[in-house]
C-alpha cells in the first residue's frame, strides 16, 4: 500500500498520542439511568480547568465540557469523554500555559470517568458484516460444492476500515455489489438448474478420407484410403479424427464407418478399429485414455464394409479412430526391439537397409536420427532396400552396427519416435494396415447429459439431499430448502423463513414456469438474501452458530466446517474448552493458511509489495519479492506453531530466508542448501536482522522502491508496532513545501522540515522511529552511507521518552523492554480482524488484562490467540 | 503503559479526526420521481453528454497553465498535444473546492469540499442518465486493483463509492449484447425483479431485531436492492432498443498492467466515444491512476516511477520527466478530442460540441500533497471557449462554480454544488 502514507512530511495532529484513545467505540449500552448528572467533585474540576475554553459560549474545537450531565447513549459524547479521561490521565490537557489541576484533582476526575465508562460501555457492537470478496468466494465454493468456481471479471472489491478489509464498517453494500451478487447467483443457478436444451434438428454429416486429420505419421492416404499403422497411446502417433465435425448438442448419434483391411498377414484378422469420443479442443499431446471409449469395430474385408452403431457424443466432441490391435506400438520400447530383432533376423536385406540409413559411413558417422524421422527416414530406407549394391557386410545379428541400431531403437526419442515414425510408412506402403474409407455421423436423435451436466446434476442432488424422482415440485423444493438454507445462512432456519422462500418457487410454478425455472429463481433469491451475504446479525453474546461462524471466518475465511456445525448444534462450542480446542485445530500450520496470508498481509502491509516495483538498480524483482513476502509469512507461522514469546516478533533467535537472499540482503554467507530454498536458520539475538524490523519486506513496504522515507517508516512503526494511529491533518493547516534543495542527506532534508515549527512538534515523535532505520535501503539491504554520497549514515536518535538509541539493535532492545505495548497492539489488531469492529473502552481494557496476564505468565503467541478467542470481546457481536 | 508521552498540546486539534457517521437514506427515497430530463424533443440536437477525466497524481501546474491569460496564449508544455484544438477548450487556473489536503481527499475532484460524498458525475447521472442503458460509466486505467473506499472517484447519493471498470473487454461485452441473449435476459430480469420484494421483506424482518446503529447497514442493503430493481427496469426498456455492435477491434488481452496505462487510456477513450455516440450513456468518467509504474517514453525509461516523479521535491530533472508523463496523458486525450470531433450527428454537429469534457484532478500539487489550485480544463460542450481563465485574482471563485455552470448547461436546474453557491456563466457559456 504505497499510498497509504505520503512520502513528503505527514502532518500529524500535535496530539497524535491521543489517538490511542481515538478508537471510536461502538457498543454503548442502553443504560437506564441516562443522562447521568456529573457529581460536584468532577464537575468542579471541569468548571475550574476546562470551561474557560470549552464552554457553551467558547467551544474551542467544538467541545463543550461545561455541562451538568452526560448522555452515555450518545456515541459521540461517549467518545469525547473517553478522550477527556485519556488527556487527564496523561496530563495532556489543559495546555501547559494554563492552570493545571492538582494530582489529586486529576485522580478524582479520572476515577469518576473510568467508573462511568466501565459502567456504560459494554463489550460488543460489530455492525452487520457483509462477506468480503475472498470470504464470499470461499463461502460459495463450499456451499455449492463448486471448488473451482471463479468470480466474474469486474466483481467489485472491498474497502478497508480499521486497517482490514473484513471490517463491518468498511464493507459497504453498493448497487454494483448487489448487481454482481445477482449476476453470480444467476450464473450458478444456470449451472444447477439449466434451461432445457433446445433440440436441434438431426443432421447428417459425411466425411471422406480428406476430412480426416493427418497427424505426424499416424496415418497416410494411399489409393484413396486412409491407412493406420500404430496402436500407440500417444494419439498424435496413432489416431485420426474428423477435421470439421463437432457435436452441437450432447446426444445420441448414429455413426457409420466404412473401412477395410490392407494386405493382412496370417493372424492379423480381424483388425479392430477403436472409436473414442474426443473433445475437439483436446491437446494433440493427449493420450488415448483421455478420451471416452465408444466402440470397437472389427474389419476383415479387403474390399470394404460399412458398420453402424449408436453412441452418445457430448457437446464439443467428435470421434477418434485407432487401430487397436496393430503390430507396432510407438510407446512399447521392448516390443519394438523384439519386433525389429525378429524382423532383422528373418530379412538381412531389411537389416542392411536400416544400417545403410543410420550408419551410411560406418558406426562413427551416424546420421542424425532427427533427419530420419517419418517419411524422410522411410525414403532413405526404401532407397537402400532398392539399391542392388546394398552393403550387406554388417548385416549380421551380432555385428556392432546391428547392436547399436537396436540400442537406438530402444530409446524413446531416437528409436520409437523418429525411426518409429519412419517404420509407419513401411506399413502404409506394404501393409498390413487398417484402412478408413469414410464416416457418417447422424444426429442427435435424443439429447443426453454430458459429463459436466452430470456433475452439476450430482451437485444439485447433493444440495437438495435427494433426486427429483417422483417428488412433487414443492416437496423437492422443501427438501432442498430444509437442507440448504441452514447451510447458506450458517444457522438453523425457522419454518416461517423456509415457507417464505418456498413460496417464491411455488408462485413461479403457479404462473406456469418449469420446475428448473422455479428452482433457478429460488437459488437466485437465496444467494442475494441478507442472511447469506451478512454475518453479525444478532445482537449480544454470540450463540453457538454465530460463534462457529466467527471462529471459522477468523481462521479460514470460509464458513464453519462439519465439525464446527455439529458442535454448534450440540451446543458445545460456547464451552470455552471446546472453543479453544477447535481454535487449536484451525490454527495455522503453514504459510498458505488464510489467517497468515490475510492478517500479515494487512497488518504489515505486505499485500502491496508486488505493486512497489523497486528501482532496477537494486536488482530486486518478482523472485526477490516472493522471498521477502514468504519470510514474513513463515516467520509468523513459526511464531504460532512454536508458541513463541511475543518479544520474538522483535528480537528472535531465528529467521526464515533462502541462502541466496540471506547473502544478497542480510550479508549472511554461511547458509547451506539449495540457493532458493526457504529455510529456518538460527541467529544470535540482538542482530540487526531478524524480527519484524529486520525484514526486507517491512523495509520495502515502508519505502517507495526508490528512496527510503524516514517519516513514512516512523509513522509505520508507530501504527503497526506501537499501535498508535496518526490522525489526518486538519483542513485548516496549509500544506507546506519543504524546500529541500541544497540539502545533501536525508537527515539534512529532515532537519529542513523539522525546522518548520508547525511540523516539528509532531515530527520529533515520528522521525526518530523512522530515522533509526535509515541503515536499511528501500529493499531492506544494510547500508553504511547514503546512496550517491560517501556520507556515513548516522542513525542515532533520542526517543521522546529520553531514551538514546544508536541503531536498530538499540531500538529492538527498547521494544523488548516495552514488550507489552507491542503485544497489546498485536492483540488489538487480531481482535479488530476477528470481530470486524473498532474496539471500545471496555474491549481494550479486557485485551489489556489478557495481554498482561499472558506476559506475566511468560506465555507464548499461540496462548495469547487462544486467550483472545475465549474473551468476551471475541464472543460478542 | 504508553512508552512515551509528550505533553505538547494544541487545543485546536482536540477531537480532530473524530468524524460523524454518514447518514443513510430512508426507504422513501425510492418513491422519488427521477424522470427530470429536461431536454425537449423538438430540438434537433442530441442531448448533451458529460465526460470527466481525472489523474490521481495531479498535473504539474507550471506546465499545465499558460503564462498568459485570455485566448492569445502560448501553449504550455503539457497541453502541446492538443494545440490544434485550442479553440475547443478553456484552461482554468486557481480553482479548487477548499477540501482537505492529501491523497485521502483526492475524491474532492468530483465530490467538492467533502470528499467521499455525492459526486458531480452521479448528480448529473441521476438527472440525465436515467433513460440510457447505463446511467453512467465509471472507468479506470493504470490501477493495480480496483480503487475502493476513499480512493474511489464516484460516489452515489448515499455516499457509497462505485467500482470502476478497468477491463475494456468487460465493458464492451456489456455495451453490446447479442440477440440470442435477449430473450433469456428478459426472462431473468422480469422474474428476478418480481421476486426482489421477497428479500426486502426478509431484510425488514431482520432489521426489526437489530440495534439502531446496525439498521444503517441494512439500509445500504435496501438501497442496493432498489437500485438493482431500477437497473433491471432500465435494462428491460433498453432491451427493446438494441444497438448494433460497431465491431471495434479490442486487443487480445486487456492492457491492465499499470505500465500499459497509455495504451489502455486510448481504448477507454474510444469506448467512451462509442458509448456516447450510440446513446448507451450520457455520463462517463475515466480515472487515471498513478502507482509506482515506470514509464518508457521515446525509448527512455523515466528516472522514477509515476508516484516517485510526482514527489519531485523541486528537482528539475524529475520535473522534466513528470511533464513528459503528463504530456503523454494529454496525447491520449488529444486522440479523444479528435475522435469526438470526427463523430458527427444527423444535425451536423460533432460529438465534441455535444459533450462537455472536464479534464482535471483532485490533487493540486502532489509533491506537497496540496489540494489547492486544481489544474482544470473544459473542452467541447458547445461552449464559447475562452483560452486561459485565471481566477487567482478572484480568490472567492470555487471550482464548484464551474460545475454549476456545467450542470446548468446540461439542463439541470441547480444553483448550488457542494460549497459553491453561484455559477460561472459570465465567464463561460
Amino acid at each position: 500500500m504505497i499510498f497509504k502514507r505520503n512520502a513528503t512530511p505527514v502532518k500529524i495532529s500535535l496530539l497524535f498520542f491521543l489517538s490511542l484513545a481515538c478508537t471510536l467505540p461502538h457498543g454503548v449500552a442502553n443504560a437506564d439511568s441516562n443522562p447521568v448528572l456529573i457529581p460536584e467533585g468532577p464537575r468542579k474540576i471541569l468548571r475550574d480547568y476546562c470551561s474557560d475554553c470549552h464552554s457553551q459560549s467558547n467551544q474551542e474545537a467544538d467541545i463543550n465540557l461545561d455541562v451538568e450531565e452526560i448522555s452515555w447513549t450518545d456515541r459521540e459524547r461517549t467518545e469525547l469523554w473517553e478522550k477527556v479521561l485519556f488527556n487527564n490521565q496523561h496530563g495532556l490537557m489543559p495546555p501547559q500555559d494554563h492552570d493545571q489541576p492538582s494530582p489529586e484533582e486529576r485522580k478524582v476526575l479520572s476515577a469518576w470517568l473510568d467508573s462511568q465508562l466501565t459502567t456504560h460501555i459494554k463489550v460488543g457492537g460489530t455492525p452487520p458484516r457483509r462477506l468480503n470478496q475472498a470470504e464470499y468466494l470461499k463461502t460459495l465454493r463450499e456451499l455449492l460444492y463448486m471448488h473451482d468456481y471463479e468470480l466474474p471479471p469486474g466483481f467489485p472489491g472491498d474497502s478497508e476500515a480499521n486497517g482490514f478489509d473484513n471490517s463491518g464498517e468498511g464493507l459497504v453494500m453498493s448497487a454494483s455489489h448487489m448487481a454482481s451478487y445477482a449476476q453470480v447467483a444467476s450464473e450458478v443457478a444456470d449451472l444447477l438448474y439449466p434451461q432445457p436444451k433446445q433440440s436441434v434438428p438431426s443432421k447428417i454429416q459425411k466425411g471422406g478420407v480428406d476430412d480426416l486429420v493427418l497427424s505426424f505419421s499416424a496415418s497416410a492416404v494411399k489409393d484413396g484410403k486412409l491407412r493406420l499403422a500404430s496402436k500407440a497411446r500417444d494419439i498424435m502417433r496413432s489416431c485420426t479424427w474428423p477435421q470439421q465435425h463437432q457435436a452441437k448438442m450432447s446426444g445420441v448419434y448414429r455413426i457409420t464407418v466404412e473401412g477395410s483391411v490392407f494386405k493382412p498377414r496370417d493372424g492379423d484378422l480381424p483388425m479392430t478399429l477403436e472409436i473414442r469420443a474426443r473433445q475437439v479442443s483436446a491437446s494433440e499431446r493427449s493420450v488415448i485414455s483421455n478420451f471416452r471409449f465408444l466402440k470397437d469395430l472389427d474389419f476383415s474385408s479387403q474390399s470394404g464394409q460399412s458398420q453402424t452403431f449408436e453412441a452418445e457424443l457430448y457437446e464439443g466432441e467428435t470421434l477418434s479412430f485407432r487401430w487397436k490391435n496393430a503390430e507396432f506400438d510407438h510407446n512399447d520400447l521392448k516390443a519394438t526391439v523384439k519386433l525389429m530383432t525378429e524382423w532383422f533376423n528373418e530379412d538381412r536385406r531389411w537389416l542392411a537397409a536400416w544400417q545403410q540409413a543410420v550408419f551410411p559411413r560406418g558406426l562413427k558417422k551416424r546420421t542424425p536420427i532427427q533427419t530420419l524421422r517419418g517419411l524422410n527416414g522411410w525414403n532413405v530406407i526404401s532407397e537402400a532396400l532398392n539399391d542392388p549394391n546394398l552393403d550387406m557386410s554388417e548385416a549380421t545379428m551380432d555385428s556392432a552396427e546391428t547392436k547399436e541400431l537396436l540400442r537406438i531403437l530402444s530409446t524413446v526419442g531416437g528409436g520409437t519416435h523418429n525411426l518409429g515414425d519412419a517404420l509407419c510408412h513401411y506399413y502404409f506402403n506394404n501393409g498390413p494396415s487398417l484402412q478408413l474409407h469414410g464416416y457418417t455421423i447422424e444426429g442427435p436423435f435424443r439429447l443426453v447429459d454430458s459429463d459436466i451436466d452430470k456433475k452439476y446434476k450430482q451437485i444439485a442432488k447433493q444440495i437438495a439431499g435427494t433426486e427429483k424422482g417422483e417428488l412433487s415440485n414443492e416437496a423437492y423444493a422443501r427438501n432442498m430448502l430444509e437442507r440448504f438454507l441452514p447451510r447458506a445462512f450458517r444457522r438453523p432456519v425457522d419454518d416461517t423463513t423456509t415457507e417464505a422462500f418456498l413460496s417464491i418457487a411455488t408462485e413461479h410454478w403457479r404462473q406456469g414456469h418449469s420446475f428448473n425455472e422455479g428452482m433457478h429463481l429460488l437459488m437466485r433469491n437465496i444467494l442475494i438474501s441478507p442472511q447469506f451475504l451478512y454475518r453479525s446479525l444478532r445482537p449480544g453474546k454470540l450463540d453457538d452458530h454465530d460463534l462457529a461462524a466467527r471462529l471459522s471466518y477468523f481462521f479460514t475465511q470460509g464458513p464453519p466446517d462439519r465439525q464446527l456445525n455439529d458442535l454448534a448444534h450440540a451446543g458445545k462450542l460456547t464451552e470455552t474448552e471446546e472453543l479453544q480446542r477447535q481454535a487449536m485445530r484451525l490454527m495455522p500450520t503453514s504459510r498458505d493458511h488464510p489467517l497468515v496470508q490475510n492478517f500479515t498481509g494487512q497488518w504489515l502491509d505486505t499485500r502491496g509489495l508486488r505493486s512497489i516495483m523497486p528501482d532496477p538498480e537494486f536488482k530486486f524483482g518478482e523472485r526477490e519479492i516472493s522471498v521477502a513476502k514468504a519470510e514474513v509469512e513463515l516467520f509468523f507461522t513459526d511464531m504460532i506453531k512454536g508458541n513463541r514469546p511475543l518479544r520474538d516478533f522483535v528480537d528472535p533467535d531465528f529467521m526464515w530466508t533462502t541462502p541466496y537472499f540471506a547473502e544478497k540482503i542480510y550479508q549472511i554467507k554461511n547458509m547451506k542448501g539449495r540457493r532458493d530454498k526457504l529455510q529456518r536458520i538460527t541467529i544470535p539475538r540482538g542482530s540487526r536482522h531478524g524480527g519484524l524490523l529486520g525484514m526486507s519486506a517491512i523495509m520495502m513496504t515502508t519505502a517507495n522502491g526508490v528512496d527510503t522515507q524516514p517519516v513514512l517508516r516512523g509513522v509505520w512503526v508507530m501504527e503497526n508496532i506501537l499501535g498508535m494511529t496518526t490522525p489526518e491533518p486538519p483542513d485548516d493547516v496549509p500544506a507546506l513545501t519543504p524546500d529541500i534543495r541544497g540539502t545533501t542527506t536525508p537527515r539534512e532534508m529532515l532537519m529542513a522540515h523539522t525546522n518548520e515549527t508547525a511540523c516539528a512538534s509532531c515530527h520529533q515523535h515520528i522521525d526518530p522511529l523512522g530515522f533509526v532505520l535509515e541503515n536499511f535501503d528501500p529493499v531492506g539491504q544494510w547500508r553504511e552511507s547514503w546512496p550517491g554520497t560517501d556520507r556515513k549514515i548516522n542513525a542515532s536518535v533520542v526517543l521522546p521518552d529520553g531514551s538514546p538509541i544508536n541503531d536498530v539493535i538499540d531500538l529492538k532492545k527498547w521494544l523488548v523492554r516495552n514488550e507489552v505495548v507491542f503485544s497489546k497492539n498485536l492483540a488489538e489488531k487480531l481482535m479488530v480482524y476477528g470481530t470486524g469492529r473498532k474496539l471500545n473502552y471496555a474491549e481494550r481494557k479486557e485485551i489489556d488484562s489478557i495481554v498482561r496476564h499472558n506476559h506475566a505468565n511468560d506465555a507464548g503467541f499461540r496462548e495469547l490467540i487462544l486467550a483472545l478467542i475465549a474473551s468476551d470481546t471475541f464472543r460478542t457481536k | 503503559m504508553i512508552p512515551f508521552i509528550h505533553s505538547t498540546l494544541d487545543r485546536r486539534k482536540f477531537l480532530c479526526g473524530a468524524s460523524g457517521c454518514v447518514a443513510l437514506p430512508t426507504l422513501d427515497i425510492f418513491a422519488e420521481d427521477r424522470s427530470s430530463d429536461t431536454q425537449t424533443s423538438e430540438s434537433p440536437d442530441r442531448p448533451k453528454n458529460f465526460v470527466a477525466i481525472g489523474t490521481y497524481l495531479g498535473w504539474h501546474q507550471k506546465a499545465f497553465y499558460p503564462s498568459q491569460t485570455g485566448t492569445d496564449y502560448e501553449m504550455p508544455a503539457t497541453l502541446k498535444p492538443i494545440s490544434e484544438y485550442r479553440g475547443d477548450f478553456t484552461v482554468f487556473s486557481g480553482l479548487d473546492h477548499r477540501a482537505g489536503n492529501g491523497h485521502n481527499n483526492w475524491s474532492n475532484f468530483l465530490c467538492g469540499s467533502q470528499p467521499g460524498t455525492y459526486s458531480f458525475d452521479q448528480l448529473l447521472a441521476d438527472h440525465i442518465g436515467q433513460h440510457s442503458r447505463f446511467a453512467s460509466l465509471q472507468l479506470t486505467t493504470g490501477s493495480g486493483e480496483n480503487r475502493t473506499g476513499k480512493g474511489a472517484m464516484n460516489f452515489s447519493k448515499e455516499n457509497i463509492y462505485l467500482p470502476m471498470m478497468r477491463r475494456p473487454s468487460v465493458l464492451y461485452r456489456q455495451m453490446f449484447i447479442t440477440n440470442e441473449d435477449r430473450i433469456r435476459t428478459e426472462y431473468l430480469l422480469k422474474s428476478g425483479r418480481s421476486s426482489l420484494d421477497h428479500v426486502v421483506k426478509e431484510a425488514k424482518r431482520l432489521n426489526a431485531s437489530l440495534p439502531v446503529n446496525d439498521r444503517e447497514k441494512l439500509d445500504e442493503y435496501f438501497h442496493s436492492v432498489r437500485s438493482l430493481e431500477s437497473r433491471m427496469a432500465r435494462q428491460l426498456t433498453t432491451l427493446d432498443a438494441p444497438v448494433t455492435d460497431p465491431g471495434y477491434q479490442l486487443p487480445e488481452n486487456d492492457p491492465i498492467t499499470p505500465n500499459l496505462q497509455m495504451e489502455a487510456s486510448v481504448i477507454m477513450y474510444d469506448l467512451i466515444a462509442i458509448a456516447l455516440d450510440c446513446g448507451l450513456t450520457r455520463v462517463a468518467t475515466l480515472f487515471l491512476d498513478g502507482l509506482g509504474q515506470v514509464f518508457t517514453i521515446d525509448g527512455r525509461a523515466l528516472s522514477s516511477g509515476y508516484h516517485g516523479l510526482s514527489h519531485h521535491g523541486n528537482d528539475p530533472a524529475m520535473i522534466a520527466d513528470l511533464i513528459l508523463l503528463d504530456t503523454a496523458h494529454v496525447e491520449c486525450f488529444a486522440h479523444f478530442l479528435q475522435t469526438l470531433k470526427q463523430k458527427k450527428g444527423a444535425n451536423g454537429k460533432s460529438l465534441l460540441d455535444e459533450t462537455i469534457v472536464l479534464l482535471g484532478t483532485g490533487m493540486g500539487d502532489a509533491s506537497r500533497h496540496s489540494n489547492r489550485d486544481l489544474p482544470t480544463l473544459v473542452a467541447g460542450g458547445g461552449f464559447q471557449h475562452r483560452g486561459h481563465v485565471a481566477t487567482a485574482n478572484r480568490p472567492d471563485t470555487l471550482l464548484g462554480d464551474l460545475y454549476i455552470t456545467i450542470a446548468q448547461s446540461l439542463g439541470l436546474e441547480i444553483d448550488a454544488f457542494s460549497n459553491a453557491k453561484r455559477n460561472m456563466n459570465e465567464v463561460i457559456s
